[in-house]
């Protein structure tokens, strides 16, 4: 199954960067030659191009949920966005509109899409540092996908 | 596994804000915009060396990165003292228009035509992209994807990344345009003019056949009277990559044309102790609260502004785009807020023209895209129009070159007064007597800042993707009446979580 493993944030953004940093550590553990790691800062419509091509699509991001515990890493589809994804907003489109738009106009979207969101703290302090409870979540997350890849070659 | 309940977003950081404060009589009183601040950037520059700067920058935000990359690197030609060769010029140009291109089609089809294709109080369910593409047709969402594809493959191709430029060099470019790069290109070019006179005549089917729409632009609650700024080349002609910065009074006359070096003579900043943002205005007409009219030095920037302060478009279908929507509303200069988004497809049609005029320059495939730098650095300012408004980069560096000091000025902070009191007259207008406020009014009053695009870089990557917003209405004593949010879902989740422990 083509996979693509896609980490998106800022790298310069603190814990932003989260999903980047995720995606690199993945970058040297992963040899199938099926599964591709990509990172990238851009957002909305601009993820549809990388996503075509691949059946399945495993995305790293950051995320801030009320009451959420730093460090927590949350493995989600991409249908709990949908309560979100009918709002206009002023700036940008959202992830689930962007996968919705693509499959309507019939592009080549992966059939699988999960997404692993980790609970950050500071999203608006310049550095290239994640602060320390999300960079404990790092090797978590890494595992977590790891072992998501494993399910899917014994199923 | 266990079931957690999300609720993305709410914590003040994360999000814009918009507050409506009502006097006694229900009418309102004030309304304030908070945007989210991001902290620290001066500190992160200091001491990186300052050619560094043009692929740091694009890192702030991952909405504008060709804007900050080109700003960027004409403030280190500046710190070095050096005039890159006319053919990096151009490519630099030729990068750019296509940069204009892919966010000028994003906020339009993306953002802007919701609201009047779907109309301004629809179902928020419907008033989106898809909704859109509901409407006038899948193929137009096959055009427009198409063609933010084009515009995406030229910036990957001189940019040399798919993303995040790292092209610019002081005093020129890292590489050559190739003949057959060159060709692909002039055949996308010629395809993305097409597409900019499609979306004019789209804007004109949707918007202009609709009396109702064109009252509302020209309408008193989106109507606000301000100085405009924006660069111009030598013929006062609006361009994005060069020129010099010309301002204009609420009357249309110039009062200032300056080079970017110059720019702290003309504009200080304001700060208000219930913002992040700073409120830059115009030094010489001076800080008069945030107040309309010729006495306030508040003016403002983006693609409306741009036109304003020029004589024309250096293009022939662009200047014709351009001549019919001064006619329709009404001559120069143009303060209809809403106005922002037609004058934007003006732009989209020019910069399609100047991208096929460059892709055919003679010049254009020269190898000798850079003159090595040999003065000793030290200080620099670097201009361009971001697709948001005009963009102001500042260095300062040791005899290393390495970062003393940063400064810059970006788009959305220019417009941070003006977008303030557009949305407080856009809720006088429709707020009266305490009325009940309706997901409807929310977007009506959303409509007046979402025209200048703002930028609030800090939210476009954490999940779900989107900017959330949060509305507030306060009555006389300051108690809470009405709470609105875009992202209300608390549902339980099924989902796995891990904890660090």
């Amino acid at each position: 199954m083509k996979t693509l493993i896609l980490g998106l944030g800022n790298p310069i953004l603190s814990d932003d960067g989260v999903g980047l940093r995720v995606a690199e550590e993945l970058k040297g553990r992963l040899a199938q030659p099926e599964v591709t790691v990509e990172e990238t800062s851009m957002a909305g419509l601009s993820l549809l191009d990388m996503l075509v091509g691949y059946d399945r699509a495993i995305i790293i991001d950051a995320i801030q949920t009320v009451g959420g515990q730093v460090g927590q890493v949350y493995l989600l589809t991409p249908e709990v966005f949908d309560a979100t994804r009918h709002a206009t907003s002023p700036h940008g489109v959202g992830f689930a509109t962007a996968i919705e738009l693509g499959s309507r106009l019939g592009l080549a979207l992966p059939q699988q899409i999960v997404i692993f969101a980790i609970e950050v703290a500071d999203v608006s302090t310049f550095s290239e540092e994640c602060t320390p409870e999300v960079r404990r979540a790092i090797p978590v997350c890494v595992n977590m996908i790891l072992q998501e890849l494993d399910g899917s070659h014994n199923a | 596994m266990k079931k957690v309940t999300i609720d993305p977003i709410t914590r003040l950081e994360g999000h814009g804000k918009i507050e409506i404060f009502l006097n006694d009589e229900g009418d309102v009183e004030d309304a304030y915009l908070q945007i989210p601040e991001l902290r620290g950037f001066e500190k992160f520059c200091e001491g990186r060396p300052v050619e560094e700067m043009p692929r740091i920058t694009t890192r702030i935000c991952g909405v504008c990165p060709g804007a900050h990359h080109m700003a960027s690197v004409k403030a280190t030609d500046a710190v070095y003292h050096v005039d890159p060769p006319s053919v990096a010029k151009k490519l630099r140009e030729l990068f750019y228009c296509a940069h204009m291109i892919h966010s000028h089609i994003a906020h339009f089809y993306a953002l802007a035509a919701p609201d009047f294709v779907l109309g301004p109080t629809s179902d928020p369910a419907q008033r989106n992209i898809l909704g859109v593409i509901a409407k006038v047709g899948l193929e137009v969402g096959g055009e427009v994807i198409k063609h933010r594809a084009y515009a995406q493959d030229i910036q990957a191709t001189i940019g040399g990344k798919a993303t995040h430029p790292v092209c610019g060099l002081p005093g020129g470019m890292s590489k050559a345009l190739t003949e057959e790069e060159r060709r692909d290109f002039e055949e996308k070019a010629k395809s993305l003019v097409e597409f900019g006179k499609f979306s004019l005549k789209l804007f004109d089917d949707l918007v202009l056949a609709n009396k109702e729409y064109v009252n509302l632009i020209v309408g008193d609650i989106y109507t606000m009277k301000s100085y405009y700024m924006g660069l111009v080349d030598a013929q006062n002609k609006v361009n994005f990559y060069d020129g010099e910065i010309r301002v204009v009074d609420p009357d249309g006359k110039e009062i200032a044309r300056f080079k970017p070096d110059d720019y702290l003579e003309y504009i200080a900043e304001h700060t208000e102790p219930w913002s992040y943002l700073k409120f830059p205005f115009l030094k010489k007409v001076g800080w008069k609260g945030l107040a309309e009219g010729k006495e306030s030095g508040v003016y403002r920037v983006n693609s409306l502004a741009r036109l304003n302060v020029a004589d024309g478009m250096a293009t022939p279908l662009a200047q014709e785009a351009y001549e019919r929507m001064y006619q329709t509303l009404g001559g120069k200069p143009v303060h209809a807020t809403l106005a922002f988004h037609w004058a934007r497809l003006v732009e989209l049609l020019y910069a399609a023209e100047r991208l096929l005029e460059l892709c055919q320059d003679d010049e254009i495939t020269d190898p000798n895209v850079r003159i090595i730098p040999t003065a000793t650095p030290d200080e620099g300012v670097g201009v361009v129009e971001a697709p948001r408004g005009t963009l102001f980069h500042h260095y300062q560096t040791d005899e290393k070159g390495l970062i003393t000091k940063a400064n810059m000025i970006v788009a959305t902070a220019h417009n941070s007064a003006a977008m303030n009191m557009s949305i407080k007259k856009a809720a006088q207008g429709l707020i009266h007597k305490g009325k009940v406020v309706t997901e409807g009014l929310l977007n009506m009053v959303e409509m007046a800042f979402r025209a200048y695009d703002p930028c609030m870089a800090c939210a476009t990557h954490t999940l779900p993707g989107q900017m959330p917003l949060e509305l507030v209405i306060y009555d006389s004593n300051g108690e809470v009446v009405e709470r609105l949010t875009h992202h209300t879902h608390s549902e339980p989740l099924g989902i796995k979580v891990a904890s660090v422990s």
